[in-house]
């Protein structure tokens, strides 16, 4: 068969990257390589961060500038706040990575609804426990499944549909229960659920709150298979990546991203359930008060490296963010006693992830856009 | 489409003689879009069935309270119309609320400061707070959402640390001239409403008939576009930002004007989600390029109407919440509706 | 190789020759290791316009970036009315009167047309935009390009494609041009629009407008062309009169010598069709298509952008619906109503964008070629079966020799040619009965194309049945064991293999009754 290569065809010019150059070039540029990994590979920041963190406050704990030991039970016990952040980081995970400008601001008040659908389970009407948190996790996916109807199929911008709905359902959750909190005594008893185990054996074995075991790792586990072993969670990275190729791969896009607004219901239905654990109450305002739940758990995601444009995003990346975050605060509470200490971990929140957004436009400036 | 009827090709030249006031109406699209007229629609028909439920709503004591109580709100929101119609966001604006409140409300007790002098350091704090926004999201080249959930933070830790842990009190009617008491009314209307209509015409007419307003809008539209158009992207975003930081300043003296001698720490709470309710309740598309600041007003104070609505009629004051949400998602969806409608003909 | 490539004329001075307006002498600009032009000379004089024509790839679109002020030449020296000037940025480029017209409209939706064409440059009285001068203005504009006066006040969003670029025009008009680049007016316009900007074109250069007219109609050239420059591989070959050319002229130029391809030994079994459009229509893009494609036999459907071919690709593949007429396959009539459903029955579709439609740019290889086959590579649908997917990524790494060190790697680091093989292996992971494929070589350097058609047509040769979609002449020719040319909407004139290149390309111009096609 003959050719139409013109004779006058550019000569092939030398392959740019040789094998041997390469690799010579790359244990010259060792520390330009580790530079390139801290700013384009999140986990490998995050831990480092997460090492200094740990090691400045075990240093300041060794030298009693603490009000406390800053030890592993103290850093253990601290780890009751991560539960709702990780559960709620890993559910902003799912729709962050759903692209199109994926958000769900909803969150917090789908736990404070969800919060009180659970009290009236378990507290009042005598439901089993195992029958009130399916209903509780079934109840959250409802409120998701409106959002993801809404954003998926009809097409409405997933920050304002979020908005309206988290007016909706705090207002519902208000009003359900004329504003009063469910107390009864299964619900008291049920503070149980946020004690703490001990792990390991030995004299002095580590105190973990049992919540980290049934809730957050278990929803860590599945999250994690869910987006790395199974069909969706690459169906998930396309339609984030690309959704119009997506669309012409013959991905069902609706159908995919509908699903990650459900499962983020159901993931806050299920950190009622841990919050109600944790106040010994169904609080009607659990998941809003304050600056509510879905702020901080968007910051995380975020922190953690999701890319808010879509198709990025670890499990990993959230968990570590978390730690970061809580046993920052853990160190800045024993170093700023009383009030001013919680104020000082708004500050570190704000200027770590502002600090982590300049740091990702800056590398993806240098670097191109990387996961 | 417009119906407009121009000088038809090859017709009489149209060149100067086109500056009559008759001609220039038409040179430009309608100033009220479908949107505007839906809300305008839906709270007279609120006024009306309010009015027919409890006689008590269309009186002084029930209107100027709503008035009060919507101007920061819709003041905010002029800022966040800017904001979103360039594509952006600003979820800190509670934040920038409660720092200027709480110095300006220390100025007033501590130091007796003046009306102009509560207004003058309310504005240029608010105005600087801005500006670190604007600045780190167009120059950082970061999403909005992002660093405005950052310095949000950041300014709420700055006004609780100034809060110190307690509340302020005692705080002397210096800024009653906004709103409270016969003092803060002329003819009958709040001072802080006014203020808010003359900043939000003000407002229209910039968006409207400026090139400066215009290239917001080019810029929302397409960025990249308006770069090869030669607008100055990056400091027109900046001063979207920093103006909005301006207007959350004056803002904060209203929500002063409008509470009690005591300013708690809460304040502010809430208020970026209401703004960005107002906006988009408005018709402003949160994708940028497309927004009115009549629109915004008229969001405001529909959210404003729920709110008291809801009250007077004896119900839950939370139940107002459900209200705006429903009326947010069917403002989105009208707007969706049209433009479907719109792209297929 | 074809030796046969005849000698080429020396360029003769052009007659009545108006000033010169903008002239570039040896420029060069390399991307990378990609050298994108060389030597590059141009001259264009005021009032006439100059054709600027080449293959796909031969640097015409980086020669006018480099014009445009969009990207800066690594060498050589560009002179504006004789004085030599520097080109650093688009703004640069509008200071000195040079306009350029994208083929994407670059324009605001939401902003009416007065609006769009004034962006950056409003007329203000006392702060404020004078609309009605503006207005004016614009009306006076429109005229020129013909559009209705009215549309000054309406949004862009409103307008059609055609207007859109008509609008886009216009724009560029605005700042008093002195020359005005074209990059493929006409590529989306109908006939008769495409009458309308011909005039426009004219009455511009007779106003002494210099324009630089780049268009892949060669027959177009021959009605609104004074001169003509042909790229090829990077370098310019020459300028020539319009008068010293002719349509098959100006191909063997851009292809470099007569093509006189051995056809492939090819035999298509004889078999029922398995693929057939029978009186196809879509309203408003194509109408009354007839095509049949046997098992094992490769029919390229050739038609310009805009002829309506890359339409009923997509109608074949359920991206689009079909107003009337069948598509059968193997003999019972099908109507996809999705990608899903045309895969399900065994269609697959190579898109022609590849960056919008095709790749997960920063994803891996692996993942790209996984992600249109996630119920075969998995257990139950539900569980990824990672040593399978990992296997077939390594499978078509080897058979359509991707160049990379492993199937982990992103593809957003993969050069154009490798990156396509990736999403035509996304394609053939089940093997399809019908492949269909959109531009397959668009932006694929030489050799890669080779690879790809020579994939192609072993694919066929296992039975599938192939139907293209390009308006890459030399490809339609080489790969087709028929082609049909799709002009206007419809299926005009069918080839055999071995066409000639002018002969295919008179049809797809509508010049079938000139001499050219004899």
């Amino acid at each position: 068969m003959s050719t139409t290569v013109s004779p006058e065809a550019p000569a092939p010019a030398p392959r740019p990257d040789d094998e041997n150059g390469a690799r010579q070039s790359r244990a010259r540029q060792l520390p330009e390589l580790l530079l390139r990994a801290l700013l384009t590979q999140r986990i490998v920041l995050l831990l480092v961060l997460l090492v200094a963190v740990v090691v400045t406050f075990l240093t300041l704990s060794a030298r009693n500038y603490l009000t406390a030991p800053y030890d592993a039970s103290y850093l253990s016990a601290t780890l009751i706040s991560a539960v709702p952040l990780v559960m709620l980081g890993l559910a902003e995970l799912l729709v962050i990575t759903s692209g199109r400008g994926g958000i769900d601001l909803s969150v917090g008040a789908i736990v404070s609804l969800t919060s009180m659908v659970f009290g009236f389970a378990y507290g009042e009407w005598g439901w089993p426990l195992w029958g009130s948190i399916v209903l509780a996790a079934a109840f959250g996916g409802l409120c998701g499944a409106l959002n993801g109807f809404l954003i998926a199929y009809i097409g409405y911008p997933a920050l304002i549909t979020t908005l309206a709905t988290y007016y909706a359902f705090s207002s519902i959750a208000i009003v359900i229960n004329d504003q009063q909190p469910i107390s009864t005594d299964p619900i008291q008893a049920f503070f149980s659920a946020a004690r703490s185990v001990p792990i390991g054996g030995g004299e002095d074995p580590l105190q973990v709150p049992l919540g980290i075991l049934t809730f957050l790792l278990p929803t860590a586990v599945v999250i994690w298979l869910l987006l790395n072993r199974t069909t969706y969670g690459r169906r998930l990275y396309a339609i984030g990546t690309n959704d119009v190729a997506a669309e012409w791969t013959g991905i069902d896009v609706r159908r995919t991203r509908f699903t990650a607004y459900f499962t983020a219901g159901v993931i806050s239905g299920l950190v009622a359930v841990v919050t109600v654990a944790q106040f010994a109450s169904a609080r009607p305002d659990a998941g809003v008060a304050g600056s509510g739940m879905a702020l901080p758990a968007i910051t995380i995601a975020v922190l953690g490296g999701v890319a808010i444009t879509g198709g990025i995003g670890r499990v990993a990346g959230v968990v570590l963010a978390t730690l970061l975050i809580v046993w920052l605060n853990a160190g800045i509470l024993l170093a700023v006693p009383g009030n001013a200490g919680s104020q000082w971990q708004l500050a570190a929140l704000g200027i770590v992830l502002v600090f982590a957004a300049l740091l990702n436009g800056y590398a993806s400036r240098r670097y191109g856009r990387t996961g | 489409m417009s119906s407009s009827t121009l000088t038809p090709p090859g017709g009489a030249p149209a060149g100067q003689q086109a500056h009559t006031a008759k001609e220039r109406g038409r040179v430009l699209p309608f100033p009220i879009t479908g949107q505007e007229i839906v809300l305008i629609v839906v709270i007279v028909a609120l006024w009306v069935a309010l009015a027919l439920a409890t006689p008590a709503f269309l009186t002084e004591g029930s209107i100027v309270p709503l008035f009060v109580a919507m101007a920061p709100v819709a003041l905010i929101g002029i800022g966040m119309t800017v904001i979103i119609i360039t594509g952006g966001i600003d979820v800190s604006v509670a934040g920038i609320v409660m720092v200027c409140a709480v110095v300006v409300a220390k100025a007033m007790v501590d130091s007796g400061a003046s009306l102009p002098v509560a207004v003058a350091l309310s504005v240029v704090i608010g105005g600087l707070l801005g500006l670190v926004n604007g600045v780190l999201i167009a120059y950082g080249r970061v999403h909005a959402i992002i660093i405005t959930f950052g310095t949000a933070n950041l300014f709420k830790f700055l006004g609780l640390q100034l809060f110190g842990g307690t509340t302020v009190d005692n705080i002397p009617g210096t800024l009653a001239f906004f709103g409270r008491g016969e003092a803060g009314r002329t003819l009958g209307v709040p001072h802080s409403f006014l203020v808010m209509l003359l900043i939000a015409a003000a407002a229209w007419y910039y968006l409207r008939h400026t090139p400066g307003g215009r290239h917001l809008y080019a810029i929302g539209g397409d960025a990249d576009a308006a770069r090869l158009a030669g607008v100055k992207v990056q400091r027109r975003v900046m001063s979207a930002y920093v103006l909005t930081g301006l207007l959350t300043g004056l803002a904060a003296c209203f929500v002063i004007a409008r509470g009690t001698s005591t300013l708690a720490p809460n304040v502010g709470a809430g208020m970026e989600l209401a703004a960005i309710a107002a906006v988009v309740i408005g018709g402003t598309s949160i994708m940028g390029g497309r927004g009115s600041v009549l629109g915004t007003v008229l969001g405001a104070l529909l959210v404003q109407t729920v709110t008291s609505g809801v009250t007077q009629l004896g119900w839950r004051s939370q139940l107002s919440s459900l209200f705006i949400g429903i009326f947010i998602l069917i403002a989105v969806g009208a707007d969706l509706l049209r433009q479907r409608a719109r792209r297929t003909t | 190789m074809s030796e046969t490539r005849t000698t080429e004329p020396a360029p003769s001075p052009p007659p009545d020759p108006g000033a010169e307006r903008l002239s570039v002498t040896g420029v060069s600009k390399r991307y990378g290791a990609v050298r994108a032009i060389r030597n590059a000379d141009m001259t264009v004089r005021a009032g006439s316009v100059h054709a600027l024509v080449g293959e796909n790839g031969a640097g015409k679109s980086t020669l006018i970036k480099i014009l445009s002020g969009a990207a800066t030449a690594d060498t050589g020296r560009i002179t504006f009315e004789g004085r030599p000037v520097n080109i650093s940025s688009t703004a640069d480029a509008i200071a000195l009167g040079i306009a350029t017209v994208y083929q994407e409209p670059q324009l605001f939706p939401d902003l009416t047309v007065a609006e769009n064409v004034f962006t950056g440059r409003e007329i203000t009285r006392r702060g404020r935009v004078d609309w009605a001068a503006q207005n004016a203005r614009v009306v006076e504009l429109l005229e020129l390009i013909g559009l209705p006066a009215r549309y000054a006040t309406v949004p862009v969003s409103e307008l059609s494609i055609a207007e859109q670029q008509q609008v886009s025009i216009a724009k560029a008009l605005v700042g008093n041009a002195k020359v005005l680049i074209l990059d493929e007016p006409s590529a989306i316009l109908t006939d008769a629009e495409i009458e309308v900007l011909f005039g426009v074109v004219r009455r511009l250069a007779s106003t002494g407008v210099a324009i630089i007219y780049i268009s892949h109609r060669l027959d177009e050239l021959f009605v609104i062309a004074d001169e003509v420059t042909v790229m090829r591989d990077g370098q310019t070959l020459g300028t020539w009169p319009i008068e010293e050319l002719s349509v098959r002229r100006v191909v063997e130029l851009m292809v470099g010598g007569i093509l006189e391809d051995t056809p492939p030994e090819h035999t298509v079994p004889d078999a029922p069709p398995r693929l057939v459009l029978e009186g196809l229509s879509c309203e408003g893009e194509y109408s009354d298509v007839d095509v049949a494609v046997r098992p094992g036999e490769i029919v390229t459907l050739y038609g310009l952008i805009g002829s309506g071919a890359a339409e009923i690709a997509e109608t074949v593949y359920g991206m689009r619906r079909a107003t009337s007429g069948r598509i059968l396959l193997d003999g019972k009539p099908i109507a996809p109503h999705s990608p899903r459903a045309a895969k399900r029955l065994g269609i697959a579709l190579l898109p022609a964008n590849r960056k919008l439609q095709g790749l997960f740019s920063f994803q891996s290889i692996a993942f790209n070629i996984s992600a249109g086959h996630l119920p075969m590579l998995s257990k139950l649908g539900t569980w990824m079966d990672r040593r399978r997917e990992r296997q077939v990524a390594r499978d078509f790494i080897a058979r359509l020799s991707v160049k990379t060190p492993h199937e982990r790697q992103p593809v957003s680091a993969m050069s154009g040619g490798n990156a396509q093989k990736v999403v035509l292996a996304r394609q053939l992971v089940e093997r399809p009965k019908v492949l269909v494929l959109a531009e397959p070589t668009q932006g694929v350097d030489v050799g890669a194309k080779e690879e790809i058609h020579r994939i192609v047509r072993s694919l066929a040769e296992e039975g599938t049945a192939v139907l293209i979609v390009t308006s890459d002449l030399p490809e339609a020719i080489r790969i087709s064991d028929r082609l049909q040319v799709v002009r206007a909407g419809t299926t005009t004139v069918e080839f055999g293999p071995g066409a000639s290149q002018a002969d295919v390309l008179a049809a797809a111009a509508g010049a079938v009754d000139q001499e050219e096609a004899a």
